[in-house]
């Protein structure tokens, strides 16, 4: 297809980029946190892969002040048209994890860093030592980290889902860690409320830059010999395609709510169609998750796929398209 | 550029990644044995390795992690059990049949300066312990198998398997030595210093590592555990290990019988 059905010429390259803030993305596309390991990508890559880093950003798996060892098993488990997780935050812990930074600080692409806790002083603790870290790096010595999300939505842990479906506990986190740091603030939010544009009003009140949904959505699935809890956690976070509908509302309705916010719109994106109903229903950028799972390739090909939706709609840039499915 | 060209569509720089057809089926009961052709994966491959396997015609989210049975040349071979509809997708495969795989994946078996082995397998996780078989004999070992499974159904999958000293049990006694594989380890006379490869249900795997510190043996394990991504980002599979919590699919699934608590 070269030209439009009323012979004006496609154009085959629209403009990508946008702006998440003060964050300038080479493309709408980031990872979700927890969902792709930068190193073990590189490390299974036949080439430079910081050079073909395909991400425009990139959002680690979540740290803690503390390292934390996570659930126990099984943490996952394929359900129709996706999969149950309860990982647990498993990580290092944030001293541990600012000493592998020197491993991929030759990343160009910008950092958003996760970060979880159970009180306001652990996420603050968190993103004070990176701050700490950062301002005393020598130039190229660490990857360049240009803001935080503050993961207050996990399902899997005892903590997270609470402050996330309280207002007044989203706003004592952000809050915090708006104290501690001058860098770009997202809020990722948890689906399993009442109403997220109350939670996205805290969280934006008390001094998040943007916000990031949805985490995944509190489920439960069966041993069916045993009838049992599957999962070594009992109940896990769903994602994947099932939940990309419900993903959308939300963002719709966090994007209506708060229409100058940078948003971040995530769940169960697969294809390059799934990313631009994102940007359809608000969101600056789009998280892929759970595809990651499903091939290396992944985000190349819905970037690909996004490029060629984009232009055969007749879109002159990704920014154009923003909030399409909300004008009345 | 790598290894470009040798399967269609295998162009990307992911050496990990193969587009594969299917060169032949063989079926045995609700087993059945793939055989693909697979040279990126083959040539490279070492047993205990597996691929994560996109079950082709949609409808399955996620790959499904399978040991590697068997490499030759260019060809690789699964032994996939239908268990639920992603596996039974896979074993109605038929000749010519696309499939993509990702792999080799994981550590694999250490192999060197054995001079007896003695594989354990259990149910499906007997798989693995083909391609260990063939390897190890290549090498000039002395390789004894036995095999547990729990019934004549589950059983049909000792007929995939070409090891010349193999020895079969099912509990229910349908086939071979009525019993599990700790009937058969207990009848054999073991030499000193044999190496023990085990691969099955926990409840075997743990059996099989006390009889073989009981036997002043020493040995190793393929885990087996619920993945998502199976390389390496998730952490959905991780394990207890004396080296502290380890993936599967990137440590493992091959660890030291002597550092997992099953």
């Amino acid at each position: 297809m070269t030209e439009r059905a009323n012979g004006a010429p496609l154009d085959p390259s629209p403009d990508l980029s946008v702006s998440l803030g003060p964050i300038v993305l080479d493309h709408p596309l980031v990872d979700a946190s927890g969902t792709f390991d930068l190193l073990e990508y590189a490390r299974r890559y036949d080439g430079d892969y910081f050079a073909d880093f395909p991400y425009a950003a990139y959002v680690p798996k979540t740290v803690t002040v503390d390292a934390r060892t996570g659930n126990p098993a099984p943490r996952v488990t394929e359900t129709p048209s996706g999969m149950i997780n309860a990982i647990g935050l498993e990580n290092p812990g944030v001293r541990a994890w600012i000493a592998r930074l020197g491993e991929w600080a030759h990343l160009r692409q910008p950092v958003i860093v996760s970060v979880g806790g159970n009180e306001p002083e652990q996420y603050a603790a968190v993103v004070a030592a990176l701050d700490e870290y950062l301002d005393a790096a020598a130039p190229g010595a660490a990857p360049s980290i240009q803001g935080y999300e503050l993961n207050i939505s996990c399902p899997n842990v005892s903590s997270g889902l609470q402050i996330g479906a309280d207002r007044a506990a989203t706003a004592e986190v952000v809050g915090a860690c708006r104290e501690a740091t001058s860098r770009f603030l997202l809020a990722k939010l948890t689906p399993n409320v009442r109403d997220v544009t109350e939670i996205g009003a805290a969280a934006l009140d008390a001094g998040a830059d943007g916000l990031s949904l949805i985490n995944t959505l509190k489920a439960l699935v069966l041993d069916r010999d045993t009838l049992k809890p599957f999962l070594g956690n009992r109940t896990g976070g769903l994602c994947g395609p099932a939940v990309k509908p419900v993903a959308l509302r939300m963002v719709a309705e966090v994007a209506q709510a708060f229409p100058d916010t940078p948003i971040v719109g995530m769940g169960g994106v697969a294809t390059g169609l799934d990313a631009l109903e994102f940007i359809a229903c608000g969101a600056t950028a789009v998280g892929v998750g759970a595809a990651n799972f499903t091939a290396f390739e992944a985000p190349q090909r819905i970037l690909a796929e996004l490029r060629e939706e984009l232009a055969a709609r007749g879109f002159a840039s990704a920014a154009d398209a923003r909030g399409v499915a909300l004008s009345s | 550029m790598t290894e470009a060209g040798h399967t269609h569509g295998d162009h990307s720089q992911w050496a990990e990644t193969s587009h594969c057809r299917v060169a032949a089926v063989r079926h045995f009961g609700a087993f059945a044995v793939l055989e693909l052709i697979a040279p990126r994966v083959a040539r490279r491959a070492a047993p205990g390795q597996f691929v994560m396997v996109t079950v082709p015609g949609g409808g399955s989210f996620l790959r499904r992690p399978i040991s590697l049975f068997a490499a030759h040349a260019d060809r690789i071979s699964l032994l996939v059990e239908a268990r639920g509809g992603g596996t039974e997708r896979l074993t109605r495969l038929d000749v010519g049949d696309a499939v993509e795989v990702a792999g080799p994946l994981g550590s694999a078996f250490p192999t060197e300066d054995v001079s007896n082995a003695l594989l354990v397998g259990g149910g499906i996780g007997c798989a693995p312990l083909q391609y260990l078989a063939d390897e190890l004999s290549a090498a000039g070992a002395h390789v004894t198998a036995c095999f547990g499974f729990r019934d004549f159904r589950s059983a049909r999958a000792a007929g995939a398997f070409t090891i010349d000293r193999l020895w079969v049990a099912t509990e229910d006694g349908s086939v071979g030595r009525a019993g599990t594989v700790l009937h058969l380890l207990a009848a054999l006379d073991v030499s000193p210093g044999t190496t023990v490869y085990a691969c099955g249900p926990t409840p075997m795997v743990a059996a099989v590592q006390r009889w073989t510190f009981a036997e002043g043996l020493h040995g190793y394990v393929s885990l087996e555990a619920h993945m998502a991504c199976g390389t390496g980002s998730c952490h959905g599979c991780v394990v207890d290990t004396a080296r502290g919590k380890l993936r599967v699919c990137a440590e493992g699934p091959v660890f030291r019988l002597d550092e997992v608590t099953p």
